[in-house]
């Protein structure tokens, strides 16, 4: 079947299987900034934005996904700079594999809660695990970001 | 076998038409069906989405009801206004299944027919006394959430209906709460959960008590002694602690990877004393 849908702001048609996941088909047109952690939809580290709203990829049907705006860590990169910015300038990364996950997360955070509290921050991002950093330095890069109106 | 599909109806009679192939499934955001595919515990013939149908979204005010679209997704519950004001326990509850990537776009129909019995929702439905309004192309019916649930993860939906709402009763002078107990991570199934629904009338007395059992049973099940203890007084340490003391006693836990029986037990009783605590503070 095929499915037609916006990806990073350019309209893109996909030959996909009936069950057919959102994380592979991106990945198999070549969008690897998006990475398999736990493949349960626990992790986060395959969040992407779908109508601006966070969406594990790994347990979403990309058949869903007909007439949708999707957005991935390579287009979120080129519409809001400032949320990979942030991270980079508090050093909220570490190895990398849940970056583009936390990245995607912040950027559907801000946009739900403009100027969120920190314990918001901390709730919302509850949901990206990373088995690296501690968290502080991504709770720093996140405030950061969203406290940037 | 016909060939696996994946079909996304504009129309309740469509999706109705569509479950006329007995091994057929119904979407909605796909979390938990993604996930029992992948595992090869389902193998359907036909996805059939039900996102796409606006009839089955949205939160109406009907009498003194609240009619609850089975498509809406958890998001919405947790973010309305009107479910936060006359049913607070759903919109808490529905803030904290998972994560926020599950809660936009796992539906309330979804939550429902899953029939997990440490999944949130199904307790407060439970105390909340809510029907679920079910469609088949042979006609409509309603059947009370506490008799829905037939075993684990089983229900009494026949393999061409579909849940097309949820009716949520409001009256004035009840209250509502919810109490998850999570010893793992947040976003993890609770151990045991609590939901509480209570009326007082104008001079606080306890009217009618509804209490409902999360993570304890193969469903999610009633803790009707509980509920008798507090009807006729005041909502009280005195009556709320033995009201817990009685939820423990009756419950019956079966152990599992987050508690053995006697754990779930004593914590059902804290979480209960709590769950009504919070009603009077």
């Amino acid at each position: 079947m095929n499915v037609t849908f916006v990806l990073n702001d350019a309209e893109r048609e996909f030959e996909i299987e009936p069950d057919s996941l959102l994380l592979d088909v991106i990945r198999a047109a070549g969008l690897t900034g998006t990475k398999e952690g736990c493949a349960v939809g626990v992790c986060g580290a395959c969040t992407v934005v779908i109508n601006g709203l966070p969406v594990s990829s790994c347990i979403y049907f990309a058949a869903l996904c007909d007439g949708a705006d999707v957005l991935t860590i390579e287009g979120i990169a080129k519409r809001d700079p400032a949320v990979i910015e942030a991270f980079v300038e508090h050093e909220g990364m570490q190895c990398g594999i849940c970056t583009p996950g936390q990245v995607a997360a912040a950027y559907t955070l801000k946009r739900e809660h403009p100027g969120a509290s920190e314990e918001t921050v901390r709730e919302y991002m509850a949901g990206n695990l990373c088995r690296c950093t501690g968290y502080v330095s991504i709770i720093e890069s996140v405030r950061a970001y969203v406290s940037d109106v | 076998m016909s060939e696996l599909a994946f079909v996304s109806p504009t129309t309740v009679s469509a999706v109705l038409e569509e479950l006329a192939d007995p091994e057929a499934v119904l979407v909605g955001g796909g979390t938990s069906l993604a996930l029992l595919a992948r595992a090869g515990l389902i193998e359907p013939s036909r996805y059939v989405s039900v996102g796409g149908v606006a009839e089955l979204r949205g939160i109406e005010v009907v009498g003194d009801t609240l009619e609850i679209g089975s498509a809406t997704t958890l998001r919405e519950l947790a973010v309305d206004e009107r479910i936060r004001n006359d049913i607070s326990s759903l919109a808490y509850s529905a803030s904290k299944v998972g994560n926020p990537r599950v809660r936009a776009v796992a539906t309330l129909g979804g939550a429902i027919c899953h029939g997990d019995p440490r999944q949130d929702l199904p307790p407060v439905l439970l105390a909340a006394a809510a029907t679920l309004r079910v469609a088949s192309t042979r006609g409509t019916r309603e059947i009370e959430i506490a008799e829905f649930y037939t075993g684990f993860m089983e229900n009494l939906l026949e393999d061409d209906e579909l849940v097309t709402a949820v009716v949520v009763p409001i009256s004035v002078g009840v209250q509502s709460g919810y109490q998850r107990f999570t010893p793992n991570s947040a976003d993890d199934y609770p151990t045991v959960a609590v939901a509480v629904s209570v009326r007082t009338d104008d001079e606080g007395v306890v009217r009618s008590a509804r209490l409902a059992l999360g993570g304890v049973d193969a469903t999610a099940v009633l803790a009707p002694e509980a509920a008798r203890a507090l009807i006729g007084g005041a909502l009280e340490h005195d009556r709320i602690l033995a009201a817990a003391e009685l939820a423990a006693l009756h419950c019956e836990p079966t152990t599992d990877n987050r508690g053995s029986e006697d754990y779930k037990r004593a914590m059902i009783g804290v979480i209960l004393r709590r769950g009504l605590e919070a009603l009077i503070v």
